[in-house]
């Protein structure tokens, strides 16, 4: 107890605050920009940070990851363009939304859900860090598997009226991730001898070049036509009572459902938002608002996601085992400091963990402030006029890939994704799912065949655990819940 | 975890090469421009870390005076900036470790260590193998020995590609034992971290990884080390017993160095061996290392080019035996 | 029209077809299971192919749908424009490295912005040009330290 008071001292002391406010700050920023991520800034920080106190310079590099996280809706609300896989899910409601003109207020709501859902985990955090870390090892191969079973079946139950459509745009997103290395024996598949591929397609290109070129291609279609588009409102800056009401439950619920995927290691934010969005839609009582503005719908994966990226903080403290791509570059960050993340770092530097716990808290705080703030000057974007915005974003599109591979091979693979986006979006293809496969793929494909690998070719690892039974049954649920729903109308109906 | 040390050393050693030049420069005129350290890898990882500290370190200590750049060409295991590499004059180095031998011969890459111009070797990391601690191997002869029986019953954790380090090390350990490298079963994960968890979670039975991923897990009797490949006991870690002790002749670095484009002038190569001799020696330099769990490992660009022909040679057989040979 | 609705199921489907052979090509792994890293890239290929035959299906039975959205993709300036931004991108790929960040992203910038926005607004697209190309270079490679050519 006296640790953790002691760290909220130092959390509280001006120049810590001072850091998490910069981190928040350009956290916010990068999550904004396509294809620049929190992995990127921290990883582009770490040259500064090797002089600077080391508490302070995890409590701004932790601000940078969780600031990353309130910012990566901004770009997907305003102009449906995800900077990251955690806000995909953001785009399904909250662009909607700005259409309507609700702009200011979809993204005052996803502050506050990013919000509370920060604090509950960081407050979860601090009771739960260490149960949850052996919670986490229970997960190997057969159970990641069925989990990222479990969200791509989620995701294709998203897509109600074009289911075959669904399936169509998860294959292709699973084949193109077989391209590279085969982990399991090495083999090369699919890289046609550019050694660029080999470490295989990064995702975020597949992103940004389906949703933020694509995007704008799409949009180009009506560009001339000035009477389509009536000069868009941007409305209140503050959500209704009506939309809080509709969403403080889900809010409350997908805070501690991301937290908990978060802390598995490899799982992180696009799988929390992802689940979060269709265990609302299945939950809600009209989900045939969900896509087309529902509040709840952006605020449950604003929370989940917020909340994911708090637990993924936990393996990495307490086992020294990075969960996603950032906390890998956070790791290496902290030994460059002297810092060694594991098992003894709570009992050698308790100080050194609850200052950060603390700063958590501060730093949500603040960004609440920065990020309400932020929504007056944000919806002025959609005052330029869109022929200018339009080559701009493409722009940022570029740089922001270039980022990511340091090649212009990948600009090409950019174009043919934007092009292939449009197409996809003319034919009334669903993206997420092709999306999420491309995320997950590699890893679903790999762990089915560790699993098989470690018993000896039997499949009762899939069954074999606790875990797996539950999962499995989550899976069969998701897919069976929309037709016992429809089944269930349909007596009522009859009874009527 | 390992490419990052690396990637800090190479930093190191090219911060030392820069600074010199203006001091000790005398009758020669290099260099002339900027300096520029190549990470092939994306900001962050282990290499781009190395370079980073390599051109703090030679700025700070005033060994160069040029500007030092970093310049990231991630892409195919090191493959994309090496190649960059080979177009460059002296001014520009790159950091490497054995995947500039081991891309080659496991058909990845055309590129080899006779590419370039190796400048140094600047410091390495230990492999080690470990397992549960309370599992029923004790020690790497009962390890051993039940692989020899059925190496098909053991599931051996590694990360993040066949053909590593991490890998080859237990392929020669195992040799020595006279088990089939071929048969065992492997486990690839993306990285130590994950091979570390997978341990803890009992989802493996054995790891082979870098020290430092277990190191901390060890010293919390969470893991229990069975070997280690230096060739005497680490000083944090004396309870743990060496690949020799138990009867296996290897010394296995993880080793990060640092080189050049090829066709370098004497004076060059004699520039950069002064200037990176000096960066291992400063205190900044044994901090990095101290705090990546690296020991000491320079070798002068002729050590270098030496270690290298050596290591070719020993790889080139370990990846045959491992079955991955192209 | 009803070619480019056609044309997607037909395309996906000869896609499949590729897919399922380049899988098969594929090498076999020297280590575990020869076929290892067969399995997915074929089962995939497969499904894709099942599901690509129901989808052209299903379109050839709505033939006669009108799909509003392709027609305005024929329309006006939306196939200059698209084709346009495509090549223009590809320029921008190949001139990157060798002309340098700078002078490739102005170049970009501004034509994409003339060929969008039109010659008229030139003083608005200039001026946005220079702005967000020095912006753009400030912010990344001084700022946050990204090496750019």
């Amino acid at each position: 107890m006296d640790a953790f008071l002691e760290g909220l001292m130092t959390s509280l002391q001006p120049i810590n605050i001072m850091w998490i406010v910069i981190g928040g700050f350009l956290g916010t920023v990068v999550g904004m920009l396509p294809g620049l991520g929190p992995a990127t800034a921290v990883a582009v920080l770490i040259p500064v940070t090797f002089g600077m106190d080391p508490v302070s310079a995890l409590i701004l590099m932790a601000a940078i990851y969780y600031g990353a996280m309130y910012g990566g809706s901004r770009s997907s609300i305003l102009l449906n363009t995800p900077g990251d896989g955690s806000a995909i899910a953001a785009t399904f409601d909250g662009y909607p939304m700005a259409q309507k003109g609700l702009a200011g207020q979809a993204m005052a709501l996803s502050a506050v859900a990013s919000f509370i859902g920060g604090i509950m985990a960081t407050a979860g955090f601090i009771i739960l860090a260490k149960p949850l870390s052996e919670f986490a090892l229970k997960f190997g191969p057969a159970e990641y598997f069925l989990l990222m079973l479990l969200t791509l079946s989620a995701i294709i139950s998203l897509s109600t009226g074009r289911m075959v459509k669904g399936f169509i745009a998860m294959f292709i997103g699973l084949f193109l991730a077989t391209i590279g290395v085969d982990t399991q024996s090495g083999v090369y598949r699919f890289t046609f001898g550019i050694p660029h591929l080999s470490e295989g397609l990064e995702f975020l290109i597949v992103i940004i070049g389906i949703y933020a070129v694509g995007e704008v291609l799409y949009n180009f279609m009506n560009i001339d036509d000035d009477h389509k588009k009536e000069k868009k409102k941007v409305g209140k800056i503050w959500f209704t009572k009506e939309q809080w009401d509709r969403s403080k439950w889900p809010i409350l619920r997908n805070g501690p459902l991301g937290f908990i995927i978060g802390v598995l290691p490899g799982a992180g934010g696009s799988i929390a938002s992802m689940l979060s969005y269709t265990t609302e839609k299945q939950l809600s009582k009209h989900p045939e608002e969900f896509g087309k503005g529902a509040p709840e719908g952006l605020a449950a994966p604003e929370s989940s996601n917020n909340a994911a990226s708090v637990g993924a903080l936990i393996p990495l403290l307490t086992m020294g085992i990075p969960g996603s791509g950032t906390t890998a570059v956070m790791l290496g960050a902290l030994i460059m400091l002297g810092i060694r993340p594991g098992p003894l770092l709570f009992e050698n530097q308790p100080e050194m963990v609850w200052t950060l716990v603390n700063s958590m808290f501060v730093g949500n705080i603040a960004l609440l402030i920065i990020n309400i703030l932020l929504v007056g000057l944000l919806v002025k974007i959609l005052d330029t006029p869109a022929k200018v915005l339009y080559p701009i974003i493409i722009m940022l599109a570029f740089i922001g890939t270039y980022t990511l591979g340091y090649s212009t091979v990948d600009f090409f693979l950019l174009l043919v994704f934007g092009y292939f986006g449009l197409v996809l979006k003319i034919l009334d293809f669903p993206i997420a799912p092709l999306i999420l496969a491309v995320i997950v793929g590699g890893d679903m494909e790999q762990n089915f065949r560790m699993a098989l690998t470690s018993s000896q070719g039997s499949a009762s690892i899939f069954y074999g655990s606790p875990v797996a039974v539950g999962l499995i049954v989550l899976t069969a649920l998701s897919l069976c819940y929309p037709l016992i729903i429809k089944a269930f109308k349909r007596r009522k109906q009859q009874t009527e | 975890m390992k490419k990052f040390l690396f990637v800090t050393a190479a930093a190191a050693l090219a911060m030392v090469g820069c600074s010199d030049s203006g001091a000790s420069g005398g009758g020669e005129e290099f260099p002339q421009k900027n300096l520029e350290v190549v990470a092939p890898a994306s900001p962050g990882g282990g290499w781009d870390l190395t370079a980073r500290s390599v051109q703090k370190l030679l700025q700070d200590n005033d060994l160069v005076e040029e500007n030092i750049t970093v310049s990231n060409k991630p892409g195919g295991g090191g493959e994309v900036g090496w190649k960059y590499l080979q177009g460059q004059d002296a001014h520009t180095l790159a950091v490497n470790s054995s995947l500039v031998l081991t891309n080659e011969l496991l058909g990845s890459s055309e590129l080899t260590y006779e590419d370039f111009t190796p400048l140094a070797t600047l410091a390495t990391e230990w492999q080690s193998l470990a397992v549960a601690p309370d599992s029923e191997y004790q020690s790497l002869e009962d390890l051993m020995n039940q692989m020899k029986k059925d190496p098909s019953s053991i599931n051996i954790g590694v990360g993040p590609a066949l053909g590593n380090d991490d890998h080859l090390s237990l392929v020669q350990a195992a040799k020595e034992f006279g088990v089939d490298p071929k048969k065992l079963n492997f486990l690839v994960y993306e990285g130590g971290g994950d091979v570390v968890t997978a341990l803890l979670g009992g989802h493996v039975d054995v790891v082979t990884t870098s020290l430092s991923e277990v190191k901390e897990q060890h010293l919390a009797d969470k893991v229990n080390i069975l070997a280690v490949s230096s060739s005497e006991r680490l000083e944090e870690l004396d309870d743990v017993p060496t690949y020799k002790e138990q009867g296996v002749d290897m010394e296995f670095p993880h080793w990060r160095g640092i080189m050049g484009p090829p066709d370098m002038t004497e004076e060059e190569i004699a520039f950069w061996d002064e200037k990176l001799g000096a960066m291992v020696e400063t205190d900044q330099w044994n901090e990095v290392m101290e705090n990546n769990d690296w020991s000491g490992f320079y070798k002068n660009s002729e050590e270098t080019q030496q270690f290298m022909e050596e290591q070719h040679e020993l790889y080139t057989t370990l990846v045959e035996e491992s079955g991955m040979a192209k | 029209m009803k070619l480019f609705k056609i044309g997607m199921p037909v395309f996906l489907i000869a896609l499949s077809i590729v897919c399922f052979f380049a899988s098969l090509n594929l090498p076999r792994a020297n280590l575990g299971n020869a076929n290892g890293p067969i399995y997915f890239p074929v089962g995939i290929s497969i499904f894709l192919f099942i599901f690509s035959v129901i989808y052209l299906v299903q379109e050839i039975k709505s033939l006669h749908d009108i799909n509003e959205k392709i027609s305005e993709l024929f329309s006006g300036r939306t196939p200059l424009l698209v084709i346009a931004t495509l090549v223009l991108g590809a320029i921008y790929a190949l001139i990157f490295e060798s002309v340098g960040f700078l002078v490739s992203t102005i170049i970009f910038l501004g034509l994409l912005l003339f060929l969008v926005n039109g010659p008229k607004k030139w003083l608005v697209n200039i001026s946005v040009t220079l702005v967000f190309s020095f912006l753009s270079w400030y912010a990344f490679s001084e700022l946050l330290g990204v090496s750019l050519p």
